[in-house]
């Protein structure tokens, strides 16, 4: 239907104007101003939009297993504990921070909506904060100078770390392959960093260049179960994909150590939730541990063989590594920081799904559009990658770990992404694949994609199939999901009284997870 | 400004306003958070970061991934492929990579933006390598009766498979739609060099994509290369599989690869007429594992392939690296179930 066939005549027509007004410039412009605003009133009453996160349930997300034992939740609460303790340089009880970080605890970026989470948001249900990151100079946990704040990290953006594709030398970028992470902050200032001189990298370079790329916090609710997905079972379930009829094809990463499937990080870069947590510790917050204990210079530093000024080594004076067993105490206290990190992670519960429905702050979702999007989402292909469920193996630390549907909706495995491309390679993932996200929990999430890019579920299901770009001679390929973000995109937008499936279910049920 | 000027703007600004709050806000434009560059800012001469990737030992020889759209029409030298365009369509996307169980997503057709609608629908065309399929897979009719053995509850078969003839070709044809959307899907699927050639046709309007898959019968199809394993002539040779066992080779160095990466390298090699390599192609490898492949290979040589009397090309598939996934798993078939939804 031609939308100015039915609107045009009734405004602008022969009835609506005298003849002498009809044919002159004012007139035209009115009926044209009038017929846009008509158009752009009804696209926005009736298109479909991302209902934003779900208020109405409560925080769905961030408790333990349902049925702990005693013993464990001891463990599950001094672990969150920790997981919610800022860390400093020396002197105080959790020492350790620096020389390079770019936050002071685990949960101010894993915070949204519970311990655990993602990029929190001051103005988004449960109202966490605003992002850390911006405040980090004002409360003090870094100094400027030397520190400031980079122009991409924002108030109401999310967290975000930092990654050089290429090597930056002599001004230029070089052809040289980096992607690790630069810190975005030194402890140098601090009255707790001795004389430490250490400069913040060159971001606005860097920005100059278009040689930085972004990442924001996974989610880690539910990890024990993702760990305890059987590799027979995820590669039943890649098996059952061949011959889907979406042009899907997925790929598994491999751990280098013992060459199984990988799984957690935006690429499926990491084996466990202990690994995971060693690494953001010595990454994200320059703490060294007992699975990485030494001080981590920046990707730079260390391709040029310059490493960390001695000014800013062991600043805390107790050696290395930074965290480790405490042998002298009891209990859930004995453990290192990071196995006390996995412990929590691991013992996560699942979020809940809301599929009896839920408000937002701008709409209410019914369980029968719900429902509908559920229909969808499986229909026009999105489960093919983001498998609704996967089973879990025995399990030795838990019962409820053990044989239990986790309802991740993921396959875990890593996907050409076309478009999305940021040019890091990390285990066997290329610059253009990444791990298909577990989307429990998406309810109640604020920021999409990879860094954080998308600030709604439409557009981050529209940006799953980007155009494709083009890099000097090379040009990258396409996307694996662009038939399926196709496929969504021929349902309706909206249901209307048909109650035919549409765009907006989908987005509907999204919210429910 | 006089009072139905300002009334008219008021109306302009409050129409606009639900835009701004809540609607899709473009990619370059959201406030608050700055979009990572794209690779296409990365300076001229940068290096994508493709990691594992497809290649081959020259650039001569046709791969099945080089297709291209042009002229309103897609074109496959590999598969000796033409198929024109319905009228006004355009390709949304090329393929992403092959994959490393031999999986190519050839191109995604839609009609050109100015005419989409909800009947706009697409075709998709795929290749997968049959090389590197689990035993049980072996021709186009099994990849189809596998995909319609693991259609989801959501969707409902509107047309078993059954045999169609195009372009002189022998092709499948199967149908299923999703009561629940309303979209409806066809597959065309065929046999050519040891891969299963599919188009599958979507669309929301079953007269729109009867009528499409009709105009299928544009399909052009190179007789000299569009036989089922290879016609062992010109530039096609005979495809094999398992061509490369310890029978017909004769010579064979192994490569050493120097990192060991656990992924699998699915490569696809022609053996010319004189038993040696003459073209090698990797569906998906990692730069330093072609490097070694292709020093190991150098070192080859095969029984030649004897047809009519005379030696042929011969074109076979090897997994170097780890074993592909699928054709671990499958040796035991009955494992190959459909997962929890």
């Amino acid at each position: 239907m031609n939308p100015w066939q039915v609107v045009s005549p009734a405004i602008c027509g022969r009835r609506a104007a005298p003849s002498r007004l009809r044919g002159s410039i004012s007139f035209k412009l009115r009926c044209g101003f009038a017929v846009f605003a008509l158009l752009v009133a009804i696209g926005a009453a009736s298109a479909q939009t991302d209902p934003g996160v779900r208020s109405s349930t409560g925080v769905n997300a961030g408790g333990p297993l349902p049925d702990l034992s005693t013993a464990a939740a001891k463990f599950f609460d001094n672990g969150e504990t920790r997981f919610e303790t800022p860390e400093v340089v020396s002197g105080g009880t959790n020492n350790g921070l620096g020389p390079r970080f770019n936050l002071n605890q685990c949960s101010t970026c894993h915070s949204q909506p519970a311990p655990g989470g993602s990029s929190p948001n001051i103005n988004q249900y449960p109202f966490v904060s605003v992002n850390p990151e911006s405040q980090v100079i004002k409360n003090g946990i870094a100094v400027s100078p030397p520190n400031s704040i980079p122009s991409f990290v924002l108030v109401n953006g999310p967290v975000r770390e930092a990654r050089f594709p290429f090597f930056i030398e002599n001004g230029q970028v070089t052809k040289t392959a980096d992607g690790g992470v630069h810190d975005l902050f030194t402890v140098q200032g601090r009255s707790d960093a001795g004389n430490c001189v250490l400069a913040p990298p060159n971001f606005a370079q860097a920005e100059q260049l278009n040689d930085i790329i972004f990442r924001i916090p996974t989610p880690v609710f539910g990890l024990g179960f993702m760990e305890n997905i059987g590799e027979t079972t995820l590669i039943d379930n890649f098996n059952s994909q061949i011959g889907n009829s979406f042009g899907i094809s997925g790929a598994f990463n491999y751990n280098g150590n013992d060459g199984t499937i990988s799984r957690f990080g935006w690429k499926a870069q990491n084996k466990s939730g202990l690994l995971f947590a060693g690494e953001a510790y010595n990454v994200e917050m320059g703490i060294t541990n007992e699975l990485f204990q030494n001080e981590r210079p920046n990707p730079d530093e260390e391709h040029n063989f310059i490493g960390l000024p001695s000014s800013c080594l062991n600043l805390d004076g107790a050696g290395y590594p930074e965290d480790s067993t405490n042998f002298t105490a009891t209990g859930p206290a004995i453990p290192s920081d990071i196995v006390a990190f996995g412990i929590f992670m691991r013992l996560l519960a699942q979020p809940t799904p809301q599929p009896q429905g839920y408000s937002t702050a701008t709409t209410t979702v019914t369980a029968q559009s719900i429902a509908r999007g559920l229909s969808g989402f499986t229909s026009v292909g999105c489960a093919t990658c983001h498998t609704p469920t996967l089973e879990t193996d025995p399990s030795s630390i838990d019962g409820d770990l053990s044989g239990k549907p986790a309802n991740l909706y993921s396959d875990i495995e890593i996907h050409h992404m076309g478009g999305l491309a940021d040019n890091v390679m990390q285990g066997t993932a290329g610059g253009d694949q990444f791990r298909t996200a577990p989307l429990w929990g998406v309810g109640q999430r604020i920021f999409f994609l990879h860094d954080g890019r998308a600030p709604d579920l439409l557009t981050a299901i529209t940006d799953h199939c980007l155009p494709v770009a083009t890099s000097g001679s090379e040009a990258s390929q396409g996307s694996e999901a662009c038939t399926v973000v196709t496929n969504f995109q021929n349902l309706p937008p909206t249901s209307g009284a048909a109650n035919t499936v549409s765009q907006q279910d989908v987005l509907n049920f999204l919210r429910s997870l | 400004m006089a009072t139905s000027s300002r009334l008219l703007a008021v109306f302009i600004a409050s129409a606009l306003l639900p835009l701004s709050a809540q609607s899709i806000v473009s990619s370059d434009s959201r406030p608050g958070v700055p979009n990572n560059p794209t690779p296409g800012s990365i300076p001229e001469g940068a290096l994508l970061v493709k990691g594992a990737t497809s290649s081959a030992s020259d650039s001569e020889t046709a791969l099945p991934e080089s297709g291209s759209v042009s002229n309103n029409t897609y074109t496959n030298r590999y598969f000796g492929l033409s198929f024109p365009l319905p009228a006004d369509w355009i390709q949304k996307s090329p393929g992403p990579p092959p994959s490393d169980s031999g999986r190519y997503g050839l191109t995604l057709l839609t009609p050109a933006p100015a005419l989409k609608g909800l009947a706009g629908g697409s075709i998709l065309i795929t290749a997968q390598d049959m090389f590197f399929t689990p035993d049980p897979l072996t021709h186009a009719s099994d990849l189809v009766d596998f995909t319609k053995s693991h259609l989801q509850g959501d969707y409902k078969i509107e047309q078993e498979p059954s045999d169609a003839h195009i372009a002189g070709q022998r092709f499948i044809s199967f149908g299923y739609g999703s009561p629940s959307t309303g979209l409806h899907w066809r597959i065309l699927a065929t046999e050519i060099r040891c891969h299963t050639l599919e188009f599958v046709f979507m669309n929301r309007d079953p007269q729109t994509l009867d009528r499409l898959v009709r105009e299928a019968n544009a399909i052009d199809l190179d007789s000299a290369v569009s036989t089922l394993s290879g016609a062992a002539q010109d530039d096609v040779p005979v495809c094999i599989k398992a061509y490369a066992s310890a029978g017909n080779v004769i010579e064979r160095v192994d490569p050493l690869f120097t990192e060991h990466r656990y992924n699998p390298v699915p490569v696809r090699i022609i053996v010319g007429k004189d038993g040696r390599i003459r073209h090698i192609h990797f569906l998906n490898a990692f730069p330093d594992q072609s490097k070694a492949v292709t020093e190991a290979l150098n070192h080859w040589k095969f029984k030649p392939y004897i047809r009519d009397g005379k030696p042929v090309e011969v074109e076979t598939g090897i997994m170097f690296g780890s074993r592909a996934p699928r054709l671990a798993a499958l040796s035991n078939p009955t494992s190959v179930a459909a997962p929890a939804r």
